[in-house]
C-alpha cells in the first residue's frame, strides 16, 4: 500500500523533474529518461552504488527516518530526487553520458528508499499492507531477475552449474543445506534420506537428521533471482506432476469443498466432490480460492443454458489470454473449471444419474481414475498446443470428451457409492 | 536385475508412481545431454534404443594397462528409482579382470553399497576406467585373477591382454 502510494505520486512527480532540466536547454533528456524508466529491472551496481551514497550520508539517512513518519504527505522519495535533480542539472547539460548514469543512481537510490519505507512499515506492524509491499518488492527484483539471467550475468553457466542440485541435476528447487555444507532440493534430499541413507550424498558424512529438512533461504532467493524461468517452470511442472507433495492437504481440502457445496447443492456434493479430488490434489494452493470461487459460480450457474455457460467461458478465457500469455496453472484452472461445469450440468440434466447403481465395483475405479488422468492430459494437450487460437472447435472436441469421462466416473461413483 | 529391468520403462503401478518415473527420467535425460556435450576421454554411452532407462556404452581399454587397445562393450541399466538406487552395469565383452564375474556384472562399492545419488553415469565410466588401471584386489569377485595379479603379476597380464586380443578388438 505503500509503495503504491508512492509510486502513484512518483510518476507525475518525474514529469515535474524533467521539466527544469529541459528548460536547461537538455532536449534530449525527455527520450532519454523514458529509455531509462523503460528498464524495469535495474541494473544491481546502480542499486550497489545508491546504497553506498545512502550509507555515506548518515544525516541524510536520519532525515529519511524523521520524514517516514509524514510519508503518506509527502513521500521520502520525492523532495530527495528533485534536490538531486537541482544539483545535477548544470553539471549534467555538456556532459550526456554521465547525466544518464547519475538518474540510474538516483532511480535506484528511489528504489532504495522504498525497501526503508517497508522497513519503518514493518516496525509500525501493519502487517497487511507488509505483504502487499512484499509482494511488489518480490515481483520487482523478478524483473531485474529475468534481465540478469538473460544478459547481464557472463558466469551464468557457472552460476547454473553451481547451483544445480547433485540428484535431480536441476536448478535446486526449495535447497536445503546439510550439516557438512552440501545443498539439494528439499524433496531430492528427503528421498535420498528415505533411500539411501542418512549420508551426504556428496561426502557421505552422516546428516543428522534427514526428515527435518529447512529451506536455505538466502540460497533460496537467491535462485529465484537468479533463474526465475526454471523455478517458475519446475513449481508448474512440480503443481501439475506431482500429486504426492500436496497429498497430505487433500483431506482438509475436499472438507472445505463439501462444505461449500452442500450449501448450495446437496446432492451434489458428494459425487462431483470426489471426482475432481485427483485434480484438486495436482492444484498448488495459493489458487484454490480462486478455484473455490469458480467453483462456486460454476455450479450457480447450472440454471443457464449451456451455450450461454459456453459462451461466458470463452470470454472468460479471451480476458485470460488477453492478460498475457496464460501459465500452466491457468490453463489448468481453465481445464478444471470446464470439467466441473460439464460434470454439473450433467448431473443436473440427468436425474436418473444416481439411480445407476448395481454391484459395487473397486477395480473400475482406478480404471476411471486412469481415465480421466488421459482425458485430462488430452485436453491439456489441445489447450498448450494452440493457445492463441480461440477456436470452439477443440473446445467443444475437448468438452464432448470431458463430458464422456465424466459421465463414466459418475457411473461408477455412482454405483460405489449409492446417494 | 530382475526388478530393475522390468521396472525400468513401463510401470505397473496406477499413475502416482509415474512421476517418480519421470523424475528419473527427467535426470536420465539430462545426464545424456551432459554425456554428449563432455564426454569423458575414451568412453562412449547413450540409449539403446527409444527405452531411456537402457543404455550401451564402450569404454577403451586405457594404455599402459593390457586392456590396451580393447573396445569392451557394457550395458547400463538404470532402476526405476534412479539416481536413489544405482545403475546395473554388465559387460558385453568378455574381459579378464578380478572386478568383473563371469556373467559380466562389475562388483563395484559405487555400484553396490556405496552408491550415492550424486554419482552420475560419467562418474561410473570414471570409475570403470580407473578399475582397469587399478583393479580392486580388496574385494575382489573373481578371486583366482586377484590371486594371479597379487602373486604374478606379469601372467596376469598376459592373460588379460590375451582376452583382449580374443574378445575386445
Amino acid at each position: 500500500m505503500v509503495i503504491v502510494e508512492e509510486e502513484s505520486k512518483a510518476s507525475p512527480q518525474e514529469q515535474k523533474q524533467q521539466n527544469p532540466v529541459a528548460e536547461n536547454g537538455d532536449g534530449l533528456f525527455s527520450p532519454r529518461f523514458k529509455s531509462v524508466a523503460a528498464m524495469a529491472g535495474w541494473d544491481e551496481e546502480a542499486i550497489l552504488v545508491a546504497a553506498l551514497v545512502v550509507e555515506d550520508t548518515p544525516d541524510r539517512l536520519c532525515k529519511h527516518k524523521k520524514r517516514t513518519g509524514l510519508q503518506f504527505k509527502t513521500p521520502p522519495s520525492n523532495s530527495r530526487r528533485k534536490r538531486r535533480a537541482q544539483r545535477r542539472s548544470p553539471v549534467s547539460v555538456p556532459i550526456v553520458v554521465l547525466d544518464l548514469d547519475e538518474e540510474q543512481s538516483g532511480k535506484g537510490e528511489s528504489e532504495q528508499t522504498k525497501v526503508e519505507v517497508r522497513d519503518v512499515a514493518n516496525e509500525e506492524k501493519i502487517t497487511e499492507e507488509e505483504k502487499k509491499t512484499a509482494g511488489d518488492e518480490l515481483k520487482i527484483e523478478d524483473n531485474s531477475g529475468v534481465s540478469c539471467s538473460n544478459s547481464a550475468l557472463p558466469c551464468i553457466d557457472k552460476l547454473r552449474e553451481e547451483l544445480s542440485c547433485a540428484i535431480c541435476l536441476e536448478i535446486c528447487y526449495e535447497p536445503s543445506t546439510t550439516t557438512c555444507g552440501h545443498s539439494f532440493c528439499k524433496k531430492c534430499l528427503r528421498s535420498a534420506a528415505d533411500k539411501c541413507g542418512k549420508r551426504c550424498p556428496k561426502c557421505r558424512q552422516l546428516i543428522s537428521n534427514g526428515r527435518s529438512c529447512t529451506v536455505n533461504t538466502v540460497l533460496w532467493n537467491t535462485i529465484q533471482l537468479l533463474f526465475p524461468q526454471e523455478v517458475e517452470s519446475r513449481k508448474a511442472g512440480g503443481a501439475l506432476n506431482n500429486p504426492e507433495e500436496n497429498e497430505h492437504r487433500s483431506p482438509a481440502r475436499g472438507n472445505q469443498y463439501n462444505v461449500r457445496t452442500r450449501s448450495s447443492r446437496p446432492s451434489l456434493a458428494s459425487t462431483s466432490s470426489q471426482t475432481s479430488n485427483p485434480r484438486r490434489r495436482g492444484i498448488p494452493s495459493q489458487d484454490e480460492d480462486a478455484e473455490h470461487r469458480i467453483l462456486g459460480r460454476g455450479i450457480h450457474n447450472n440454471v443457464e443454458s449451456p451455450s450461454v455457460r459456453l459462451a461466458s467461458v470463452l470470454h472468460r478465457d479471451g480476458t485470460m489470454r488477453r492478460r498475457g500469455r496464460p501459465s500452466q496453472d491457468e490453463v489448468a484452472a481453465t481445464a478444471l473449471r470446464l470439467e466441473r461445469e460439464n460434470l454439473a450440468r450433467l448431473l443436473g440434466r440427468d436425474g436418473s444419474v444416481r439411480r445407476w447403481r448395481s454391484t459395487s465395483n473397486e477395480d473400475g475405479d482406478e480404471d476411471a481414475v486412469f481415465a480421466l488422468r488421459l482425458q485430462r492430459e488430452e485436453f491439456m494437450d489441445a489447450f498448450i498446443e494452440n493457445p492463441d487460437q480461440s477456436n470452439r472447435t477443440s473446445l467443444s472436441l475437448a468438452r464432448s470428451n470431458l463430458r464422456a469421462m465424466a459421465s463414466r466416473a459418475i457411473n461408477i461413483r455412482t454405483r460405489r457409492h449409492p446417494v | 536385475m530382475n526388478s530393475s529391468i522390468g521396472v525400468g520403462g513401463m510401470p505397473a503401478a496406477s499413475w502416482v508412481s509415474t512421476t517418480s518415473v519421470s523424475a528419473s527420467g527427467k535426470r536420465i535425460q539430462r545426464e545424456m545431454v551432459e554425456l554428449n556435450s563432455d564426454p569423458p576421454p575414451d568412453c562412449s554411452a547413450g540409449p539403446k534404443g527409444d527405452n531411456l532407462y537402457n543404455w550401451v556404452s564402450t569404454i577403451i581399454g586405457p594404455t599402459g594397462t593390457p586392456y590396451e587397445g580393447g573396445i569392451f562393450f557394457l550395458d547400463i541399466i538404470f532402476p526405476s528409482d534412479y539416481p536413489f538406487k544405482p545403475p546395473k552395469v554388465i559387460f558385453k565383452t568378455r574381459i579378464y579382470h578380478c572386478n568383473v564375474d563371469s556373467a559380466g556384472s562389475v562388483w563395484l562399492d559405487i555400484l553396490k553399497d556405496s552408491w550415492s545419488p550424486a554419482l552420475t553415469v560419467t562418474k561410473v565410466l570414471l570409475a570403470i576406467r580407473s578399475m582397469f588401471t587399478n583393479p580392486d584386489t580388496y574385494s575382489p569377485i573373481v578371486l583366482d585373477i586377484a590371486h594371479m595379479y597379487l602373486a604374478d603379476r606379469a601372467k596376469h597380464d598376459e592373460l588379460a591382454a590375451e582376452w583382449t586380443l580374443r574378445f575386445a578388438k
